[in-house]
């Protein structure tokens, strides 16, 4: 049996796309080198437009000069997955872990990641449950509430999750989600009838659930870390 | 899934490998590995034959990655080197590295994986070949497992988790 297993939790909260990319690239290639433990970041994004290895953008529905008009971003990424947004109430996590060490393949992780939100779901009464093959994420009914898009290299993990609190729906009229046509976007506050507490607390159910389901015997959290680490730049 | 999983772990208790078929059947079991191929411990295989050496990811790599629906591959006449990326492959939403067991000069892509994706999981050690290469060092060859090794390695890695 493996040994006991740690998460360093960072709390973020708001943070530029690039920033946080950077930022994981070097989390990453420490993760690889065992200088640091698993680690989760915790944030959010501002209004951003982001594309996978595949490079749909035939899935975004405006000319990209017309992005900043609307107040968002583009990336090209290499992560798994099609074309998502990322904007203001929208939980993300970015685990950057060994899926070696924790003994993970692809499949099993996602199914994972998949878990974290269908249980956080439940705890609003929602009733989520993961895509149907090949439509990789979490839904309530046909509606999507939460989105995955993962990147693995040499066994460590980055990019992650975005789970839908509230975030401005129309933001997705712009583009066909993660190249799904004819199927809704969704979120927590249009799904559940329950009183919403205030978003942190909902961050914190999200990361306890990914916790519990990964395994983590120790959580060590991180509150508002700096994107540049002690004494280190990102080159 | 639980089934399949319980399966894998008796199988490895047991120490049986038997081939496994594409499609979810009760009697799908565990991952084959081929005699005869050399493999890393990032679950590639290569297949040494005269000049060239050819190289894929083994069934117990497609059988964790899930059914894969893209693959980024390197252009002939590139190089590659021991340990790192030559590629990547997308299952499931996730984008993993594929990385060269062996150093060497690029020769030959397999274009076929473009259109046809899904033939690292139902072939992964025939139709599914990612790269030929012309090894540039034969002990980076002797290095590497082979399939009895290979076997013990994904049982061991199975098990402890």
């Amino acid at each position: 049996m493996r040994g006991p297993l740690k998460l360093e939790v960072w709390k973020m909260g708001f943070v530029n796309y690039l920033d946080a990319l950077k930022l994981q690239e070097k989390l990453v290639s420490d993760r690889k080198l065992c200088r640091i433990p698993d680690t989760l970041l915790s944030l959010q994004h501002p209004p951003t437009y982001t594309l996978g290895k595949r490079r749909t953008d035939h899935n975004l529905l405006i000319p990209a000069s017309e992005l900043k008009n609307i107040g968002a971003e583009l990336h090209y990424t290499q992560r798994g997955g099609d074309i998502t947004f990322h904007g203001p109430h929208q939980a993300i996590l970015y685990p950057i872990i060994s899926l070696r060490e924790i003994g993970l393949g692809a499949r099993n992780y996602v199914e994972k990641l998949e878990s974290t939100m269908i249980e956080l779901s439940s705890l609003y009464g929602v009733k989520a449950c993961a895509g149907q093959k090949g439509e990789t994420g979490v839904w309530v009914g046909e509606r999507k509430i939460g989105a995955i898009g993962v990147r693995i290299s040499h066994g460590i993990t980055s990019h992650g999750l975005a789970f839908n609190i509230d975030p401005e729906l129309k933001y997705f009229k712009h583009i066909v989600p993660c190249g799904i046509t004819d199927k809704e976007v969704t979120s927590l506050r249009r799904e559940t009838s329950t009183m919403l507490p205030s978003e942190e607390v909902i961050h914190e159910q999200l990361i306890s659930c990914f916790a519990r389901l990964f395994g983590y015997n120790t959580v060590v959290w991180k509150e508002n870390p700096s994107i540049l680490s002690d004494h280190e730049e990102i080159a | 899934m639980a089934l399949r999983m319980w399966a894998s772990s008796t199988a490895n208790a047991l120490k049986i490998s038997c081939a496994s078929k594409p499609y979810l059947s009760l009697s799908r079991c565990f991952s084959t590995v081929l005699d005869g191929l050399k493999y890393a411990e990032s679950h590639e295989w290569v297949k040494h034959e005269g000049s060239v050496a050819t190289i894929g990811i083994t069934d117990h790599a497609q059988d964790h990655l899930g059914e894969v629906v893209f693959v980024e591959l390197p252009e002939p006449g590139g190089s590659v080197s021991k340990g790192k990326g030559f590629g990547a492959v997308e299952s499931v939403k996730a984008t993993s590295d594929v990385n060269s067991p062996i150093s060497g000069e690029i020769v030959e892509v397999n274009s076929k994986l473009s259109e046809a994706p899904g033939l690292i999981n139902s072939s992964p050690y025939e139709e599914g070949w990612m790269i030929k290469v012309k090894p540039s060092s034969s002990s980076e060859l002797e290095s590497l497992m082979g399939s009895k090794e290979y076997t013990k390695f994904c049982e061991e890695e199975d098990a402890s988790h």
